[in-house]
């Protein structure tokens, strides 16, 4: 054994095998590699968060649906739809407006549909602290010139400015969009197509489901639906419950409560919504569900 | 111990430190996932930046502008956006995009970020 020890063999071995461990120690303990050239699917979560907001923001303003998807590739997620709602559902837990939820649960609808619901709306006034912005009540002709270019924004009250004014959105470049779902138009109106009672002694009492469907019965997520009663309102998106599928949502009703319901896209209305009242087993009463669908 | 034997005990220490770097640096270097945007490639950053400012050309908002800027870095959104707007240049975006950033840069560097009321 102790011959083993004295091998000049055995030594070198052990001489390897140090320097190989103090290689690594250097090369990933003292010294490791620094990333300089990050791409965005490494990011930390709450970095990737605000990247998806800056695609849906930027995607609110553009159209620009292939675009925005191919950044959303970017972050290497498995399934970036999924991401976008479950961002969503967080943002809404968290107390986020639904103003500003309200980007990322849009681009997730048109990319599930494959197509941008909303046209492009006129351009807000900005607002500056310096240059201050007038109102003046009649057209000028570089706002002329920008309607009859487009010929899709109404004319409005146009702004002058003390300096340079910001030039409008070039349309020119906002790539074609895909039309492969010729069916459903873009922002088609969602009709309530069956409401179903459901008496249903073990299921939450006042349930009240709703399922969303394009004109193809594919369920729609993302679709923000308003619910009011003479007490109040509630605001809420399909697809926020994934597993119970893409279109639904629901709303616990109360008892002896009407209520009416707003399909934010397309603008449909449905009114006089109430709990119907349904009989358990033994006979006692309680408020039951419903379920409605909606198709477009 | 000879002296042969001492040299080839360092010779072999030095060629497994050398082992340990390539390791430790090139074949399987340390994995980084939860970084920060700052260490971004430049495109990517520029991109990031291109989204700000058309986010800015539906909404005007440039205090949030200012907002999704900040996690780049330390540096001012209005130098951030004019690095962007040179690389810009530089790379032949499309005159839009070129005028978003210019836009952006305008409201950046005119932006003042309002401060906290004294309690």
């Amino acid at each position: 054994m102790s011959r083993l020890f004295r091998s000049v063999a055995f030594q070198v071995a052990i001489a390897l095998l140090i320097g190989l461990g103090l290689g690594l120690l250097y090369s990933w303990r003292i010294s490791p590699v620094t990333y300089v050239d990050a791409n965005p699917a490494i990011l930390r979560a709450d970095f990737k968060d605000q990247y998806r907001i800056a695609i849906a923001a930027s995607y609110a303003s553009t159209q620009d649906l292939a675009r925005a998807q191919s950044r959303l590739g970017l972050l290497g997620d498995p399934d970036p739809i999924a991401e976008l709602s479950a961002q969503a559902q967080r943002m809404l837990a968290q107390g986020e407006s639904f103003e500003a939820v309200q980007p990322l649960a849009q681009l997730a609808t048109d990319l599930t549909q494959g197509f941008t619901s909303n046209p492009i709306a006129p351009t807000p006034f900005p607002t500056f602290s310096t240059p201050v912005a007038q109102f003046t009540p009649t057209l000028t002709d570089s706002t002329q010139d920008v309607a009859e270019a487009t010929e899709t924004t109404a004319p409005q009250p146009t702004l002058s400015f003390e300096q340079t004014a910001l030039a409008p959105v070039n349309l020119e470049t906002i790539t074609p969009r895909p039309t492969s779902t010729p069916t459903a138009g873009p922002g088609a109106p969602f009709a309530l197509v069956s409401q179903e009672t459901i008496c249903d002694p073990g299921q939450i009492r006042g349930l009240m489901q709703f399922m969303l469907q394009d004109s193809r019965r594919k369920e729609v997520p993302g679709v923000e639906i308003i619910v009011t009663w003479n007490a109040g309102e509630d605001r809420f998106f399909t697809g926020f419950k994934p597993e119970l599928g893409d279109g639904y949502a629901d709303f616990v009703m109360q008892e002896n409560v009407v209520y009416n319901i707003r399909i934010v896209t397309g603008g449909s209305f449905v009114s006089n919504i109430s709990a119907p009242a349904c009989t358990d087993p033994n006979g006692a009463g309680y408020p039951g569900g419903l379920l409605l669908t909606f198709q477009q | 111990m000879s002296s042969s034997n001492i040299i080839k005990i360092l010779v072999a220490l030095v060629i497994g430190a050398a082992l340990g770097l390539a390791y430790g640096w090139v074949l399987a270097p340390v994995e980084y996932t939860d970084v920060p945007p700052n260490i971004l490639r430049e495109d990517y950053r520029v991109d990031y930046v291109l989204m700000v400012a058309e986010a800015y050309q539906g909404n005007f908002d440039n205090a949030a502008a200012a907002r999704r800027l900040a996690i780049l870095g330390s540096e001012s959104p209005a130098a951030i956006t004019a690095s962007a707007l040179e690389y810009a240049n530089r790379n032949n975006f499309t005159e839009a995009e070129v005028q978003a950033l210019k836009n952006l840069l305008t409201a950046m560097q005119t932006f003042q970020p309002q401060e906290n009321p004294a309690p």
